[in-house]
């Protein structure tokens, strides 16, 4: 085993997690039974962290492929386009956490709901894109 | 003790043994050869192989600096698109899992007429 391959899969495994608290911390609040504010706000903590761990996460592979190699991953077309699309999910996602954060207090029950609906989504669809960043270059 | 020790060298031997027969990474285009001249009305096709060694997972097929496919088989062979009468460089690549080119190549310049 090569220091190489640690690093990799050490952040694959950071970038793993992350996708599960964003995703799965989302769909528990959607669609379970609803919960009390304050369980609300540790969920969009745990979510605001699964996508702040995956921009992390996805720099570090990155970093790793120009610290070994000196260039980054030679992606093209679909690829690209799959991660322009991460990259999208990752800043809403944040943006809508922080939101949440600062404002959920004040909102209506359907606002929060759409609010956890809009995460749940850009987490799906980050997943979605992650496949084919994976498959295609 | 004894029994340790036995086991230490066991696990050494099982630790050095495959990086002292692993394959290095390597990308061989056999055809067609480098300098050839091809003919614009007969698709071009480029045949290759690859060893893998411990850093290597797949290739990437480029025409002119620009990729072209993705190719993972070993061993095979690719019908290049039309390519415009000129002199023009092909390229494969030989990339991590990550796609991120690991310094192994075969690069061969052709001419079309």
């Amino acid at each position: 085993m090569s220091l190489q391959d640690l690093g990799y899969a050490l952040v694959q495994v950071a970038h793993n997690f992350g996708a599960v608290a964003i995703v799965g911390g989302a769909a528990f609040m959607l669609f379970m039974a609803p919960q009390p504010g304050s369980m609300q706000r540790k969920f969009a903590w745990l979510v605001g962290l699964g996508w702040g761990t995956q921009a992390l996460s996805g720099m570090a592979f990155g970093a790793i492929s120009y610290h070994y190699y000196g260039s980054f991953p030679d992606i093209h077309g679909i690829a690209i386009a799959a991660l322009a699309v991460k990259m999208l999910c990752v800043a809403s996602g944040l943006f809508l956490v922080a939101l949440y954060l600062r404002y959920a207090g004040n909102w209506p029950d359907q606002r929060r709901h759409n609010a956890w609906l809009i995460l749940f989504t850009l987490g799906a669809i980050a997943l979605t894109s992650a496949a084919f960043l994976r498959w295609f270059s | 003790m004894r029994a340790l020790g036995s086991l230490t060298v066991i696990f050494a031997f099982c630790c050095y043994v495959p990086l002292a027969i692993a394959a290095e990474d390597s990308v061989t285009i056999t055809s067609p050869a480098d300098g050839a001249m091809l003919n614009m009305a007969e698709q071009a096709r480029i045949d290759y192989e690859v060893t893998r060694g411990p850093n290597g997972d797949h290739t990437h097929l480029y025409v002119d600096g620009k990729e072209k496919k993705v190719l993972r088989q070993l061993k095979g062979s690719h019908k290049l698109d039309p390519l415009e009468p000129g002199k023009h460089e092909i390229c494969i690549k030989l990339v991590n899992k990550g796609h991120t080119p690991i310094g192994v190549q075969q690069c061969i310049n052709v001419s079309v007429k």
